[in-house]
């Protein structure tokens, strides 16, 4: 793929293990394991924030009700011991005795009891709602037994218990809100935090106390995480002994690490789908030519998938035309395809009424290479695209004030295997919805609720295909992720894009 | 900035004919090298579509970072390709373009902008003089950097975007220096004579005045194009500035950072064409300076 | 004297004022800070709610009163990014950009200084053209490039730096470099063009006549007059550099306040860009009024300026 000689190589390859060898800052010697994360977190409060490293933060310092076995998708009790459905929107549970937060405080109903309907109060802005706005309130049956009620049917529930919605000390959440726990989290998990700098680092230590949890017992003394942006960055603090651990690694480098042998490098494919959402419903003006299929089918066969999967994403990447990750539940695969036409895609603009194409501004917000090889194709078949990268945060805003007519988004659906997590995210009338279909939302809100596994699917294809067939987005590729470590820490990743540095262990 | 005093003017003494001049511009090394790096470069830009071996836009995913073609490559791409398989070369020789026109164009919009505020600043004195320099103050206190990056995020990256707020941004060291070459001036005995016989204002500042500080203003020139030229770079570099796929070399050093540990020619090569061009171009500015405004400086 | 310095303050003061206007006029350049504000859930109503409570539905003009008087008193708000006190924000990275600017000042004092004098002393001679060079070198060299090879050289090829962070004092050292470098060029011209003037001018010819030593008429006589300048340019291109210390920050990955503006710019974070433009400016205000201060009190000449 890269004309490359391998003479060269293994020269840069030679070089840079000469300095690998320098003497390491920290290591497995001092206990700590050091570790960079590309993105400022807003706040580690994981009701917070929206990113990934959000989701590896949590997973570490707090627990939920249920956990998820990553590798079997086995639900098993972590917080609670055991669970049932009283009726199809109760859901009751037994509490496990004696585990205690990391300042004390013990573990029981109450606190389950104010987390929940902390978080189930639209008014505290919990940032992603879907996570946690299926749930009405919660209740204390007795000091380990609580029941959660759900506002409806809501099949996905045990796995968004075992996911996003983790539990909070009442006393001292009460006290400290979002900004108090952001600075100085508080959780039952395998990690404490002792110190946070918003934005530039925050160190964990081993919960020494950490109970009999189906995650296990962490076994790293320290963990040491920095935010340094640049992948180049941490690439050469890896190189200098100072990082053990990287990931999220672009497959060019990920290769080149792979070819110096120093490092283990891990890829895993993981739920997040890269696409393009186009204004189908006018929101950014009524004219403007997304809201016509003609124009969107365009951009469908404008992309090349294959070649943006094979040359740039590699690794388990695969080509998708869903709106949601192939395995998730209900993400049934039989679906309008687009193939990679240019012509066709110009013949469509000409019958749209853009025979010369148009110019319209496009965002995007992670992964540049991505997106300017996509904004390569739109060109190509006549579509002039001014180019705009953003953070996550503001794209987020603009998207929800309906200013954005065209942008590459990617859905990790917070690792949720379920369609409802990503479909039912961006076609249900929301803010952040593009399309607002009256029909995919009447069939989606069938197909969340109800708890006949036929039914759902036959909904969530009528919904997907519908999708597909109008061509509201371009779906293109699903992510893998390279982690990148020193030989001698011990870890596998998952396919879930969470960092679990509980499995973490020096060799 | 403070308007450094160059001593190798200093050197050179009393006011000399046309002939003095063109010997003294032709014995000036640095002059006569920025000048031919400048000429080049810029014929590189306006001959572009004939020089580029290749569609600087187009891209080919499979042809990737190929190597240059003193580093293991092929004369297919004499400056291999980049992260999405465009000629470097042909990306190169389009950038000339982009930096140069906002060099230029940047500067004159400045230049522009500087010298109204300079000229009336000098001529009239009192109470314009006053709000001149207040503006400049202003001006000054003003984080450069940050304000262009600022102003740049609100209205989007573009060219045009980049070209008027650098224009916008840059005018301080025109004003300052012309502000003082007029004030040097208007007080001279032909001025006076002028006021004297009744010209109108606009004449004399046309005819006495911009005619006597038409060097001085030539030399600021050149060197506010330098200074629109890195800081489009530096802008570009951040990812504020010209946006994909238009070539910029501050862009360019800007995506060839990500394989910079394993391919370092991404960013050695653009980097150094920019650096040769503000040098040239700095060169250019200072032996225009020493070349015609040997008095008068120090 | 004082009335030299009541003078210069009213300006600094007016001129900070003009600044905080235009920095708070980005605001509105940006569109509806409301609707940014209010979130994924956000109804008409709720926006326009928010609007009352935060006050957008003021004129302009009241807005930026309230904003001057918060700020007046240290408070800029809160990032709507963080949700946190801009200020606290800002006075938390503000200490590794006032470090990285002052080791680059000083970086760029004592390279110039010496080179300059040297170079004076010593027309056309070797010093002298290398340290032309070098100035003419510095201001071509796009900072971020130079930082980056600085990178691959230092401590990727050779391994004696940090490529990042600002864990200790080895990881300012090429970031002092690279900022101190983009200062040098101007104070070294100076110095030279100063210690050239001063060796040709009457005082040092009747000091070396009256049989003064070189080295004493140098160090003594020569220096302390050139000096002056120098010294003010230093404190103006501080101010710089302050403000200029954004590329570097980026580069080397420090969390200072220029990479806060960097990231918050991307992150539509306004309150915190406004309030660290005003910042940098501040500081460039405080420290040409300084200069000025300086300037007069060293040379009594100045003061009828």
């Amino acid at each position: 793929m890269l004309a490359q000689k391998p003479t060269r190589s293994t020269l840069v390859a030679a070089v840079l293990m000469a300095s690998v060898a320098m003497p390491a800052l920290a290591d497995k010697a001092s206990e700590t394991l050091n570790v960079a994360f590309t993105k400022e977190l807003e706040n580690v409060d994981s009701y917070f924030n929206s990113s990934r490293e959000g989701v590896v933060l949590q997973r570490a310092i707090w627990d939920g009700l249920i956990y998820r076995n990553p590798e079997t998708n086995e639900y098993v009790g972590n917080l609670a011991t055991s669970w049932e459905w009283v009726d199809d929107t109760t859901l009751e549970f037994k509490l496990r005795e004696g585990v205690t937060f990391h300042n004390g405080e013990a573990f029981n109903a109450d606190d389950v009891v104010f987390t929940v309907n902390f978080v189930a109060n639209e008014e505290n802005g919990v940032k992603t709602q879907r996570n946690v706005n299926w749930m009405k309130s919660a209740e204390k049956i007795d000091d380990y037994t609580v029941r959660i009620h759900l506002k409806e049917k809501f099949p996905a529930a045990i796995e968004f218990l075992s996911g996003p919605v983790s539990m909070y000390p009442n006393e001292y959440y009460a006290e400290a809100g979002p900004s108090g726990m952001g600075l100085k989290p508080v959780g039952t998990g395998p990690y404490k935090v002792t110190e946070v700098v918003p934005g530039q680092h925050f160190v964990l230590e081993a919960n020494g106390a950490y109970h009999d949890s189906p995650k296990g017992q962490p076994e790293i003394a320290k963990i040491d995480i920095r935010t340094i942006p640049d992948v180049n960055t941490q690439m050469a603090e890896l190189f200098s002994g100072s990082l053990d651990l990287i990931w999220q690694v672009p497959a060019d480098q990920a290769n080149k690490l792979a070819q110096m042998g120093q490092f283990t490098v891990a890829n895993e494919s993981t739920m997040r789908v890269g696409y393009l959402q186009m204004d189908a419903a006018g929101r950014s003006g009524e004219d403007n030519p997304f809201t016509n299929k003609l124009v969107r089918q365009a951009v469908n066969h404008a992309i090349n998938r294959q070649e943006l999967v094979d040359a740039l994403l590699q690794g388990s990447s695969k080509v998708v035309y869903t709106p949601c990750f192939p395995s998730q539940f209900g993400c049934v695969q039989d679906v309008t395809e687009y193939d990679y036409d240019p012509e066709k895609a110009k013949a469509l603009l000409a019958e749209a009424g853009y025979p010369d194409g148009f110019s319209i501004d496009f965002y995007a917000y992670r992964d540049r290479q991505y997106a300017e090889a996509i904004t390569s194709y739109l060109n190509a078949v006549g579509i002039t695209t001014n180019f705009n990268m953003l953070q996550y945060s503001a794209l987020r805003e603009k998207n929800m004030n309906g200013e954005v007519a065209l942008s590459f988004q990617t859905w990790g659906s917070y690792s949720i295997n379920d369609a409802s997590a990503m479909v039912s995210q961006f076609f249900k009338h929301g803010a952040l919805d593009s399309t607002r279909d009256d029909e995919v939302l009447e069939w989606l809100n069938v197909a969340d609720s109800s708890t006949a596994p036929d039914t759902r699917v036959e909904y969530y294809t009528k919904a997907l295909q519908k999708i597909t067939g109008e061509a509201f987005w371009a779906p293109m590729f699903t992510y893998n992720t390279n982690y990148v470590f020193k030989d001698e820490v011990a870890y596998t990743p998952t396919s879930d894009e969470v960092l679990r540095f509980v499995d973490m262990s020096w060799n | 900035m403070t308007d450094v005093t160059d001593p190798l003017a200093a050197e050179i003494h009393g006011p000399s004919p046309r002939q003095l001049l063109k010997a003294r511009a032709l014995s000036h090394k640095g002059l006569i090298f920025g000048m031919m790096v400048v000429l080049l470069l810029v014929l590189v830009a306006i001959l572009a579509p004939v020089l580029a071996p290749h569609d600087p836009y187009a891209q080919s995913l499979m042809n990737r970072m190929v190597p240059p073609v003193f580093m293991g490559g092929t004369w297919e791409h004499p400056l291999g390709t980049d992260h999405l398989g465009r000629d470097y070369l042909s990306r190169l020789i389009y950038g000339a373009r982009v930096s140069l026109m906002i060099g230029a164009i940047a500067a004159l919009i400045s230049g522009v902008i500087g010298t109204a505020m300079g000229v009336a600043a000098g001529y009239f004195g009192g109470k314009v003089d006053a709000v001149v320099t207040f503006l400049i103050n202003v001006r000054l206190a003003m984080p450069v950097v940050l304000v262009a990056l600022a102003v740049v995020a609100i209205l989007g990256g573009s060219l045009t975007v980049v070209i008027c707020v650098l224009g916008l941004l840059l005018w301080d060291r025109f004003a300052v220096v012309m502000r003082a070459s007029t004030l040097q001036i208007s007080r001279r005995d032909y001025v006076a004579a002028a006021q004297v016989i009744g010209a109108s204002t606009p004449r004399i500042l046309l005819t006495e005045i911009m005619p006597n500080v038409f060097n001085n203003l030539i030399v600021i020139v050149t060197l506010e194009m330098a200074h629109a030229i890195l800081l489009e770079a530096a802008l570009s570099f951040l990812g504020l500035g010209v946006q994909p796929p238009t070539p910029s070399w501050g862009l360019m050093v800007s995506e060839g950072k990500n394989m910079m540990l394993f391919e370092p020619w991404l960013v050695l090569i653009p980097g150094a064409v920019l650096f040769v061009l503000v040098l040239a171009i700095n060169l250019m500015g200072d032996g225009l300076r020493d070349v015609t405004a040997p008095e008068g400086r120090s | 004297m004082l009335t030299f310095i009541l003078k210069r303050l009213g300006l600094a003061l007016l001129v900070a004022l003009t600044v905080s206007f235009i920095s708070f006029s980005l605001l509105f350049l940006s569109g509806d800070p409301a609707a940014a504000l209010a979130g994924e859930t956000a109804s008409g109503e709720d926006v326009e709610a928010l609007r009352r409570l935060y006050g957008f539905d003021r004129p302009m003009l009241v807005q930026y009163a309230e904003w001057l008087f918060s700020a007046l008193r240290g408070d800029f708000g809160e990032s709507y990014y963080f949700k946190l006190p801009v200020a606290s924000l800002i006075a938390e990275r503000l200490q590794v950009t006032m470090t990285l600017g002052l080791c680059g000042i000083l970086f760029a004092l004592v390279t110039a200084v010496p080179l300059g004098v040297i170079a004076a002393i010593r027309p056309n001679s070797i010093i002298d053209r290398v340290a032309l060079f070098l100035s003419v070198a510095g201001q071509a060299m796009p900072s971020f490039w130079f930082g980056l090879i600085l990178i691959v050289v230092f401590a990727i090829q050779l391994g004696w730096l940090p490529p990042s962070g600002a864990a200790t004092w080895r990881h300012f050292i090429m970031p002092t470099i690279v900022l101190g470098y983009y200062a040098m060029p101007a104070i070294m011209r100076l110095t030279r063009a100063g210690m050239l003037d001063v060796l040709n001018s009457d005082f040092i010819r009747t000091a070396r006549a009256k049989g003064a030593g070189e080295t004493r008429v140098l160090f003594k006589h020569a220096l302390r007059n050139a000096i002056i300048p120098v010294v003010s340019l230093a404190a103006v291109q501080m101010g710089f550099m302050l403000g200029g210390s954004i590329v570097v920050e980026s580069v080397f990955a420090l969390h200072g306040a220029g990479y806060l503006a960097w990231e918050s710019i991307a992150r539509n974070d306004l309150p915190t860009v406004q309030a660290l433009i005003l910042v940098f400016s501040m500081f460039y205000i405080v420290f040409t009024f300084l200069a000025d201060v300086l300037n007069a009190w060293l040379d009594p000449r100045m003061r009828s300026a």
